[in-house]
């Protein structure tokens, strides 16, 4: 019966992978890593499949660190070590090899994929890993093991199994605005709110478990939180004037915002036990879009007190600002890089938004994307991926590019109007 | 800490960098729920009378938009009417940025209605920011009819 299921699954699956492009890498990294990943054996009566070479091919290509040999050029198909010749291998000019065999479960309808990574050169094995679990987590599976593969070659953490959270504007298809989830190549794409009236600017709690957004169902702009796995939804204590931009703090307990109470936009925090509200910031201008610092101590913001929109950092303690950017008439919407030392930011130039970085030691920035209107960078947990929102044509849609500046690539598997893109944890 | 045993520390993470390691890990299939909003906002009932443009990233009033206001305030005190005023932006810029100067170009109309004899508590303000436009257009013409302030009376 299982190996019924199993087979239908599959047949779903393989046509989903085709009608669904993914991503489109435009340039490349010059020399990236040749890595073999030998089709897993099944321990079934269907035939030997390329499911999981085809999910871990494109996840370890999408950013052009790794070139994946295709099965048709593999001179053999290991299960085991003992059937691994090093040797050829190496004639292929492979860095590295994964071999592995699935198994049904005999007491559940669990799989389970067991996989080595072999250093070809040194000819031994750097990890042993096993996944278990339901059939029709196929890709998630698959992302595991990427993000093992990735992690224990690269030595920084694998996203595969991080998620994207993105709004999504009414088209002919639906004429609600919606909060979407999808897998970090836009597929398994799911609504998690739908409202006629717009949707902003969401952001993930640091556990995954809750995202926060601005939404107008109530006529003005007003912050909810909501729970993924209940869709519970929790509107925050309403002030007068904007309610927006909610970004939520490394700990959980408190989420930076927008309140215009005051006569004018200016950074808050609210605190989600006590249910109050404290302002940081108070000048006459516009501070808005902040985004808390990874040790917590700061938060960046953007404000238009020196005349034009330019990024500052605010002590969350002392409340003394600082102002960061100083080049070109507008640098709005930063975000800090996960390691706290640089940012990346939306930044003009010849009337052109670009997506930027900026060392915050050296102050240098640079820049990173040439297309137009790009804005809303996310950064991956990793630091080492931007995804933002473009356009293609009068489109729009969710790009990325990696920080290293060398490989671009589009999002085509995402349909619709995607916008704001805003990336997940790492913790599942 | 002496140098030896710097030195053995060294060895040791060498060894276990070098070393083979093993992982286990577990998916499940649980996805996020869906919501949907229920009594949302509706604006019907409503009608817009008058549409104010703005200059790219500018909230002030010109004097064609000045007169208008004077004109709509009068029409408000004699009919005894309440007034929602929506700011809006073109899409240029951050989403965030344009929601605050939405707001702004909001305000200076409201002020210059109360300056013309409105009551402040007829008058509410909102931003829609870039998230209403009135054309779809990623060029000047549609831009220069979304930069807007719209006075719609109920």
């Amino acid at each position: 019966m299982l190996k019924k299921i199993l087979l239908i699954y599959l047949v779903l699956f393989i046509s989903n992978i085709q009608s669904q492009l993914r991503i489109e890498i435009k340039g490349g990294a010059e020399d990236p890593i040749s890595i073999a990943i030998v089709p897993l054996e099944w321990n079934l009566d269907s035939p030997q499949d390329e499911y999981l070479h085809q999910i871990i091919k494109s996840d370890l290509e999408s950013f052009g660190e790794f070139k994946v040999l295709p099965p048709e050029n593999m001179l053999s198909f290991p299960s085991s070590k003992e059937e691994v010749f090093f040797k050829d291998w190496r004639m292929l000019g492979v860095d590295y090899l994964v071999i592995g065999r699935i198994n049904v479960s005999d007491f559940s309808e669990e799989i389970i994929t067991k996989y080595t990574i072999f250093d070809v050169a040194r000819e031994k094995s750097i990890h042993r890993g096993s996944v278990i679990g339901p059939v029709k987590t196929l890709r998630k599976i698959g992302h595991k093991v990427s993000d093992k593969i990735y992690s224990r070659i690269q030595g920084i953490p694998g996203i595969f199994s991080t998620k994207i959270a993105y709004i999504d504007k009414p088209s002919t298809d639906d004429p609600n605005f919606n909060l979407r989830i999808s897998d970090i190549d836009g597929y398994d794409s799911l609504s998690i709110f739908s409202s006629p009236q717009p949707l902003m600017s969401p952001s993930w709690s640091p556990d995954r478990q809750n995202i926060a957004y601005v939404s107008f169902e109530e006529g003005t702009s007003r912050i909810f939180l909501q729970q993924l796995n209940s869709a519970e939804r929790k509107g925050v204590k309403l002030e007068e004037g904007i309610n927006s931009s909610p970004n939520w703090s490394p700990n959980g307990d408190k989420i930076s915002a927008v309140l215009s109470k005051s006569g004018n936009p200016d950074i808050f925090i609210y605190d989600l036990s006590k249910d109050t509200w404290k302002q940081i910031t108070k000048h006459f201008g516009i501070d808005t879009e902040p985004d808390w610092s990874p040790n917590s101590k700061k938060i960046l913001f953007t404000s238009n007190r020196s005349g034009s929109p330019q990024i500052y950092e605010v002590n969350v303690r002392s409340n003394r600002v600082k102002r960061l950017t100083f080049e070109g008439t507008y640098n709005a919407r930063g975000r800090y890089l996960p390691d706290g030392k640089g940012i990346v930011f939306v930044h003009r130039k010849n009337g052109v938004f670009h997506i930027a970085t900026q060392n915050l030691r050296t102050g240098k920035i640079r820049i990173l994307t040439d297309t137009f209107l790009d804005e809303s960078p996310t950064v991956s947990p990793n630091g080492n991926v931007v995804i933002y929102a473009t356009k293609d044509g009068d489109r729009d849609t969710l790009a990325g590019i990696t920080l290293d500046g060398k490989t671009k690539f589009v999002m085509s598997s995402i349909k619709g109007e995607a916008r704001e893109p805003a990336w997940s944890p790492l913790i599942d | 800490m002496n140098i030896t045993h710097k030195f053995i520390i060294t060895l040791i993470v060498f060894f276990l960098a070098s070393c083979s390691s093993v992982s286990m890990d577990r998916t499940n299939d649980a996805t996020a729920i869906s919501a949907t909003a229920t009594g949302a906002y509706s604006d019907t009932g409503i009608t817009s009378n008058n549409i104010l443009y703005f200059a790219y990233d500018k909230s002030d009033i010109n004097s064609e938009g000045r007169t208008k206001i004077r004109t709509l305030a009068k029409l408000i005190n004699d009919n005894n009417l309440s007034v929602r005023v929506e700011g809006h932006c073109d899409e240029r810029g951050t989403r965030e940025y344009n929601l605050a100067l939405g707001e702004k170009r909001a305000k200076t109309v409201a002020e210059l209605l109360i300056i013309n004899g409105v009551a402040s508590d007829k008058i509410d303000t909102v931003s829609y920011g870039e998230e209403k436009p009135a054309s779809p257009g990623s060029n000047e013409r549609s831009w220069s009819q979304n930069r807007r302030a719209l006075v719609k009376t109920f």
